[in-house]
């Protein structure tokens, strides 16, 4: 996408901004701009007007306040780690980001909750909760670096939604502000007074809806025990059945992640190097946790499954630097594939677990009939595919393949019963595809509920809802 | 047959439409329907809507029924829909755990075809296994399992639902993390058929737990049952459910009612095994009962059939460690029955989620029984809001009901909720529970 660079804000709106924020924390320059011009996705690039760093949800409401008496349009951001776009300003739009907002409101050990701002790191919440032996259950995987914020408009998932679910399940309560800047409390835990579940249709919305400025979320105990285990493969199909034959057996892991062939070549190649065998084609690792008592049984449960399957190599960690090696393989795979390809299209799709092994078959397709090199580090308990396309973005031949393989590789997975994506949202990326899985009623109700919330149309415009039928065509 | 009624036969067929008497069973908070219709496919449903949007005719979804007496009392009811002959499991694939079926399938029929495969819905609304699917996810209540699995919200995947003005919209999906575009399901779960009538649903199973033991602790006390159950709901252990139970002043044979604290437990049998350890370490006595297997299974049966018979029912909530506090403030509300009436007022508390159910079989009618209950219902309301919880009354005398409202304060949040229903109930023709006040 071509930037254009946006034109600047008026000195009059621009003092009215530092008013509230003070002077260091509206930033207009050109050069410092540049750091917010894309999100995860670098694939698409655009320069705000300006960005706002508010410290609070009076100052949120009061920079809203002003931008909607101008008519600007607001794009929130949180660390900028989306990868779908979601973050970009598009127009003439103002980025409201809440880098300031990271402070810890409350942590009630008792109750297992806690209130945080939306800026507030996810990793630094299950820090600040360990010496209570809690922990933030939803873990993505840039969970050191994303905000809770961005969770929230993501319901984000992570490795360990497969036993415990995604963000959504444990959002209690949040503090909202609206374009127009209206504050309203929504739910809250302790609280059920009746009425739709508006935390629940606001997490998801992808900054559509207005600003989360305070989180209210449920924390879980830590569990008493941990025990991973990594099965080798020759075959990727293999992996799959692992996958089905664990599940069929009733056991219940809290992580089970597939690494294939290309990814393990790329992690083994790079500083991240966790020790799997290079000519291997899948790597599953396994995770139990729970009471410490009932383990063993269910991970000799999951071994004879992968053995089945046709594992070659089964290990199980016996210390937490051999679980961590484990997870190295996983958690680093995206890093590792930035050493072998100047750019890389992080996909993000979920189908039925059992239709897996089909999906990755036709994955690999269409891989090699766009001759493109597609790597798969994926949620294998819960069907989330995550198909790492490399490239170079100076190659526009060869971006015009990625896109096309992307749409391929959606229509695939719709068709196999399943979504355009698990967890990293629809933003700007993926807008075009909703009509693959929602027809017109479906998008046109989307539509009406977010005038709900948004009726001018101005929070984060451009994003998730495809342009209304009658516009298409027009330009935006 | 009345006009209506006539009507509507025009559109269906003679069989699918009732009126008269035998809209009877079909009362909704004391208001009979002018006629019962049960369409036999969406198609049906939206007809029926899109009908009864232009009409102006107001109408109630239901299932099978269980839930009329509840809720808000609607304005009026003119066509009350049935979904109890769309009954069928459309799809299930136990490798991909999840369940499709129309939303009048019965929890019953579900929960014996997903045991067959060793898979359940792992749902525990009050009310038992009679209801249906469609019905359990518009009331959305939860159970004592929330604590472990989450309540219908969390694992509902998918819906089917006629909107008011007669669209058929596919909300969610059939896989556990779908993030493709903004989550009205969430605004189903709860919505009372508010915003249309539930065709379809497509639930979350999960594989039915190696062990399932219930541990009973006695207490004396009510208050010491609350504080009891407070402590084990604290045990760092994954415990399915904490159930606080203080039966009917009429259960106990004369004296103060004993309370039990039920600590249900759905794990491989090593780790019941040493959850039962620690729980009673915590506890610092024995449990006075251990429930294997069925047993275990029956007592929350038990729970959940807790509010039959009941003419009233509250759902007071605080935050979790305050469930003492709550058990206390139901003193306020002896003036409203005779203890000696029936089994009396029972309280069920979820440690947990710091919700406390109170049941009262018979209401007491002297002759300012409702202007009694507005009151006290109106002041514990108040002071449990001004605390950041909340007070529900999920059924009662429609003449209470009505007075005092079923639904709590929403504050400013309420804008939204009438906007949500205007978008997709734009002719307001589903005006049962309408936006809580």
């Amino acid at each position: 996408m071509e930037n254009i660079l946006p034109e600047p804000l008026t000195k009059e709106l621009r003092d009215r901004l530092r008013g509230v924020v003070g002077d260091a924390w509206v930033i207009v320059d050109a050069d410092r701009l540049l750091a917010y011009e894309s999100d995860g996705l670098t694939a698409y690039r655009r320069t705000p007007r300006a960005v706002v760093l508010p410290r609070n949800t009076d100052e949120v409401s009061r920079v809203l306040g002003i931008l909607s008496q101008e008519a600007v349009p607001v794009v929130p951001r949180g660390a900028g780690t989306g990868l779908s776009g979601g973050a970009l300003a598009d127009g003439d739009a103002v980025v409201v980001g809440t880098a300031r907002m990271t402070d810890l409101l409350e942590l009630d050990p008792e109750n297992r909750l806690a209130r945080v701002q939306p800026g507030m790191i996810n990793a630094h919440l299950t820090t600040a909760a360990e010496p209570f032996g809690l922990y933030y259950a939803p873990d993505p995987s840039s969970q050191s670096a994303c905000t809770l914020g961005g969770n929230v408009a993501e319901n984000s998932g992570g490795p360990h939604c497969l036993k415990y679910g995604v963000t959504s399940r444990y959002v209690t309560g949040l503090k909202v502000v609206t374009y127009d800047g209206k504050v309203v409390d929504l739910g809250g835990f302790g609280r059920e007074p009746g009425g739709y579940d508006l935390v629940g249709v606001f997490v998801g919305s992808e900054g559509c809806f207005g600003i989360a400025t305070e989180i209210e979320v449920r924390l879980l105990p830590k569990s008493e025990a941990v025990c991973t285990l990594l099965a080798i493969f020759d075959r990727l199909g293999d992996a799959g059945s692992a996958v089905t034959e664990i599940m069929a057996e009733g056991l219940m892991p809290a992580a089970l992640e597939i690494i294939d062939g290309p990814t393990i070549r790329a992690v083994e190649a790079s500083v991240f190097a966790a020790g799997f065998p290079t000519d291997a084609e899948a790597a599953l690792v396994v995770e139990f946790d729970g009471i410490e008592a009932g383990l063993a049984a269910d991970v000799e449960r999951a071994v004879a499954c992968c053995r089945e399957a046709g594992a070659r190599e089964v290990r199980t960690a016996d210390s937490t630097e051999e679980r961590l090696a484990f997870w190295q393989g996983r958690k680093k795979a995206f890093g590792a594939m930035g050493q072998i390809a100047s750019d890389l299209l992080v996909q993000d799709a979920t189908v039925p677990r059992s239709q897996l092994t089909g999906v990755l078959g036709r994955i690999s397709e269409i891989g090699a009939r766009h001759d493109l090199t597609i790597a798969n580090v994926f949620h294998a308990g819960d069907g989330n595919l995550h198909p790492n396309l490399l490239f170079d973005r100076s190659d526009a031949e060869e971006l015009a393949r990625v896109e096309r393989a992307s749409k391929e590789i959606m229509a695939v997975c719709v068709e196999a019963g399943g979504t355009i994506t698990g967890e990293h949202g629809v933003g700007l990326d993926k807008r075009h595809y909703m009509s693959l899985v929602h027809g017109p009623e479906e998008l046109d109700a989307m539509r009406r509920i977010k005038a709900v919330f948004d009726p001018h149309g101005r929070m984060n415009p451009g994003k998730v809802l495809p342009d209304p039928p009658e516009s298409a065509g027009v330009a935006v | 047959m009345n006009p209506l009624a006539g009507l509507l036969s025009e559109r269906l067929s003679k069989a699918q439409v009732v009126d008269g008497f035998e809209t009877e069973p079909w009362a909704v908070c004391g208001r009979l329907p002018q006629a019962v219709v049960f369409p036999e496919s969406e198609a049906q449903v939206a007809e029926i809507l899109s009908l009864s949007s232009e009409e102006g005719w107001r109408c109630v979804p239901a299932g099978r029924g269980s839930w009329l007496h509840g809720g808000q009392p609607p304005q009026a009811v003119d066509v009350l829909l049935s979904a109890k002959r769309m009954s069928d499991i459309s799809e299930y694939e136990p490798a991909d755990m999840f369940i499709s079926a129309q939303a009048g399938a019965g929890l019953d029929a579900l929960e014996r075809r997903t045991n067959e495969e060793g898979q359940w819905l792992a749902v525990d609304p009050p009310g038992g296994e009679r209801g249906t699917l469609g019905a359990m996810l518009a009331v959305g209540t939860a159970g004592p399992l929330q604590a472990g699995f989450g309540s219908p919200r969390d694992q509902v995947l998918g819906a089917t639902i006629v909107s008011g003005d007669g669209q058929v919209l596919n909300l969610g999906g059939k896989v556990v993390k779908n993030v493709a575009g903004f989550d009205l399901l969430k605004l189903v779960a709860g919505s009372w058929g508010t915003l249309g009538m539930i065709t379809s649903v497509t639930m979350r199973l999960y594989p039915v737990p190696a062990t399932d033991r219930t541990l009973l602790f006695k207490e004396s006390e009510a208050a010491d049952g609350a504080n009891l159950a407070c402590r084990l709901a604290q045990t760092p252990f994954p415990l399915a459910a904490v159930e606080l139970l203080v039966p009917g002043d009429g259960e106990s044979g004369g004296g103060a009612p004993s309370p039990l604290v039920a600590v249900r437990i759905l794990e491989s049998t090593d780790a019941v095994d040493e959850a039962e350890r620690v729980v009673s370490e915590c506890a610092g006595m024995p449990p006075v009962q251990r429930l294997g297997g069925e047993q275990s299974a029956a007592i929350f049966d038990n729970v959940r059939a807790m509010e039959d018979g009941a003419e009233l029912v509250l759902r007071l909530s605080l935050l979790p460690t305050r469930l003492p506090e709550l058990i206390e403030t139901t003193s306020q509300l002896r003036g409203l029955y005779d203890p000696s009436e029936g089994w009396g007022m029972r309280l069920a508390g979820h440690a947990q989620t710091g919700v406390l159910r109170v049941m009262i079989a018979v209401v007491g009618r002297s002759d300012d029984w409702v202007d009694r209950a507005k009151t006290t219902l109106g002041v514990l309301r108040r002071s449990l809001e001004a605390e950041g919880g909340s007070l529900v009354v999920s059924q009662g005398p429609p003449e209470i009901v009505g007075a005092v409202s079923a639904w709590g304060a929403l504050g400013p949040a309420a804008l939204f909720t009438s906007g949500i229903q205007a978008a997709l109930d734009p002719a307001g023709i589903l005006n049962r529970g309408t936006s809580p006040q």
